[in-house]
């Protein structure tokens, strides 16, 4: 059982403060939407909407087909599992977990079933009778989703669950979710910064920024194609590099970089002689061959075993970030040849949108 | 253990530093107590004091003045803490809700009794309870009988049990506010979203959450009860005819009103002691984590 979610021109205003600025957003049953952006955009206000915690400002909110605006939390359909787990510390994870069902009418044997289902699908069993105190992070935040599912929403939605959690258990943690999501088959609605989570889990990402939306996409769109400069920088790690440039006899001159010139992406619509624009290339993009190429003097370089990145400039220029696969004989004052793919490049016009 | 000298001279210096704290403990806890414990078993008035064993503690059983301060202890005790408690969480707890208005008017309007001069609040509380005071012209604009607050047994207790709660139900509520505030908002979120009843969340969640303080104010107040002094002896004198005299009224009395009778005293201060360790025994046992 699961439902769709839409918000049509959705605001908030903490007095004269206005966090979410109008955001129209469509959300399919079954789908798995992750909000991304930076700290204090407005990610879990939201998602805090959705949940009823927060009161809506203006604009509409459905689930379902109703109109859930002045709803009561318990009666939206949904179950909300929160950063800090949220757990009743005085009781063992049979009672954290069966708890409101007791308030919702659900008789004891039944109660009984739900929960040891879900401790079944989530692998409690050995801890049902423990205090929160005497769990690990990651069991916590397993019990906290336990008490979730047993309620059967329709729709979940998850403030940042895993940020309380060393990397190794997030990662974890994060194959469970998604296999969770596809055996319960509901609507998910998940907050995070983590760039890697929103990539992994998503089946539609959506960037926010300023409590407005930048773009929504599944994560490829928004890595491959995004729309802007923000979400071309905010998508992938590490970031995209971004060089200013300007438009002379059909090639792009590098302005920062002494003046080299790289071919012009293949575009739609060409930008004008002697306009100022942007050109982003990931740093994964560059390669041993390609027809651009950026001569740089290498600052530092970063060995990961599997993948090295390199930072180099151009004197005066912003540092520029180069994924080299196997290129281990680098060192720090080596000038090297960055060579990418023009077809591979993204220009952005003076106000951050995509010149596509 | 072998001592190297760094270590005695270490040894002495730690000494030398807790000495004076030693002594004065020493002098004036350690030595009364045992002093006390000693008196407790001599008999006779004044100077004139000789050994007498248990006979003290006989004579507790058969003094009708000790057992009507007892009684009288235990009806304070027993009506006013619960009430107390109650009311100090039902504060806290509305003062904790945002939604509340004006919650620091409130909160230092609550707390402010207890700071408030001992000498002015019961000169208050007597000027409210006379024959013609406040409380008399209320209850009479109401069509309620004429009380005599303080002359009748029974409204004499309730005067006092108004007082003490008045005074220091805000005291209590300041670490229930503290408890509270150190709760994570999200649980109550959670148990927001999951459709758990506000006064489910108030018995479920909130007071099992507040167990510790709530022990640790309820033991406080019941020794603060037990060691009722000021709010009697100012207000009532413990009359009308020992109506609410106290246990500690009648220490005082022993030692310093009649005829010093300081070896009876010392048993009937001790009678407080058992009381308090029985009473805090009970009360642990009571919260004790059930597995
Ligand atoms: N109760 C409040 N009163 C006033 N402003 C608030 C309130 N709650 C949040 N805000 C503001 O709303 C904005 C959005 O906050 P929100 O918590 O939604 O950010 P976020 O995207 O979840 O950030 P983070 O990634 O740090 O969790 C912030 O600028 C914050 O200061
Ligand atoms: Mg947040």
């Amino acid at each position: 059982m699961s439902a769709g979610v839409r918000l049509e021109g959705l605001r908030k205003s903490y007095g004269a403060v206005e966090v979410i600025r109008g955001v129209d957003l469509d959300i399919e049953p079954q789908e798995f939407v992750v909000f991304v952006g930076p700290s204090g955009c407005g990610k879990s206000t939201l998602l805090r909407m959705i949940a009823g915690l927060e009161e809506i400002t203006g604009g509409d909110l459905y689930i379902g087909e109703r109109r859930m605006n002045d709803t009561d939390a318990s009666r939206r359909g949904i179950a909300m599992v929160f950063q800090s787990y949220a757990l009743y510390p005085h009781m063992t994870v049979r009672e954290n977990m069966g708890f409101a069902l007791k308030y919702a009418g659900v008789k004891k044997p039944e109660i009984k079933a739900q929960v040891d289902e879900a401790a079944r699908i989530l692998g409690l069993d050995q801890l049902m009778d423990r205090r929160p105190k005497d769990l690990s992070g990651g069991q916590r935040q397993r019990v906290a989703i336990g008490r979730a599912i047993v309620r059967h929403p329709e729709v979940f939605l998850f403030d940042e669950p895993l940020s309380n959690l060393d990397a190794e258990l997030r990662v974890q943690m994060r194959i469970e979710i998604a296999r969770l999501h596809s055996e319960l088959k509901s609507t998910i609605v998940y907050v995070t910064h983590d760039q890697v989570e929103a990539m992994t889990l998503a089946d539609k990402i959506v960037v926010l920024r300023d409590g407005r939306i930048e773009q929504v996409g599944t994560p490829l769109d928004l890595y491959d194609d995004p729309d802007n400069l923000f979400v071309a920088g905010f998508i992938g790690s590490p970031k995209m590099n971004f060089l200013p440039a300007e438009l002379s006899g059909g090639a792009l001159t590098l302005v920062e970089h002494g003046g080299q010139t790289v071919p012009l992406p293949p575009l739609g619509r060409a930008p004008q002689e002697g306009e100022r624009v942007t050109l982003g290339i990931r740093p994964e993009h560059f390669r041993k061959e390609g027809s651009a190429a950026l001569e740089v003097d290498v600052e530092i370089v970063e060995n990961l075993g599997g993948e090295t990145y390199v930072y180099a400039r151009q004197a005066g220029s912003d540092v520029l970030t180069i994924a080299t696969g196997g290129a281990r004989g680098l060192r720090q004052g080596d000038r090297m040849t960055a060579r990418f793919d023009p077809s591979d490049a993204l220009l952005f016009n003076r106000e951050g949108l995509r010149i596509r | 253990m072998a001592q190297t000298r760094l270590g005695r001279a270490e040894n002495r210096a730690g000494w030398a530093f807790v000495m004076p704290a030693l002594v004065l403990v020493g002098i004036f806890m350690i030595y009364p107590i045992l002093w006390s414990l000693w008196m407790s078993l001599q008999t006779g008035r004044g100077m004139t004091t000789s050994f007498g064993g248990l006979a003290n503690i006989q004579r507790l059983f058969a003094d009708p003045i000790f057992l009507t301060a007892l009684s009288n202890t235990m009806i304070f005790l027993a009506i006013q803490v619960p009430i107390m408690i109650m009311l100090a969480l039902v504060f806290a707890v509305m003062l904790n809700d945002p939604k509340t208005k004006f919650r620091g008017l409130f909160r230092t309007a609550i707390f402010l009794p207890a700071v408030t001069s001992l000498v002015a609040y019961s000169i208050l509380f007597k000027s409210i309870f006379s024959n013609d005071g406040l409380a008399t012209t209320i209850v009479t604009f109401f069509g309620g009988p004429e009380i005599s607050w303080l002359g009748e047994p029974f409204w004499a207790k309730v005067v006092i049990i108004l007082a003490i709660t008045w005074r220091w139900t805000g005291y209590n509520m300041i670490f229930y506010l503290a408890a509270l505030q150190n709760i994570d908002r999200s649980i109550y979120e959670a148990a927001r979203i999951d459709g758990v009843p506000a006064r489910a969340q108030f018995f479920r969640i909130t007071i099992p959450m507040l167990k510790p303080v709530i022990l640790f104010t309820t033991i406080i107040s019941t020794i603060g009860t037990l060691q009722l002094f000021d709010e009697v002896q100012n207000i009532t004198q413990g009359g009308p005819s020992n109506a609410t005299l106290t246990l500690s009224q009648y220490i005082f009395n022993l030692t310093f009103r009649f005829m010093p009778s300081y070896g009876y005293a010392a048993t009937v201060s001790y009678v407080i002691v058992v009381l308090v360790a029985v009473l805090s025994v009970i009360q642990f046992w009571i919260a004790r984590d059930r597995k």
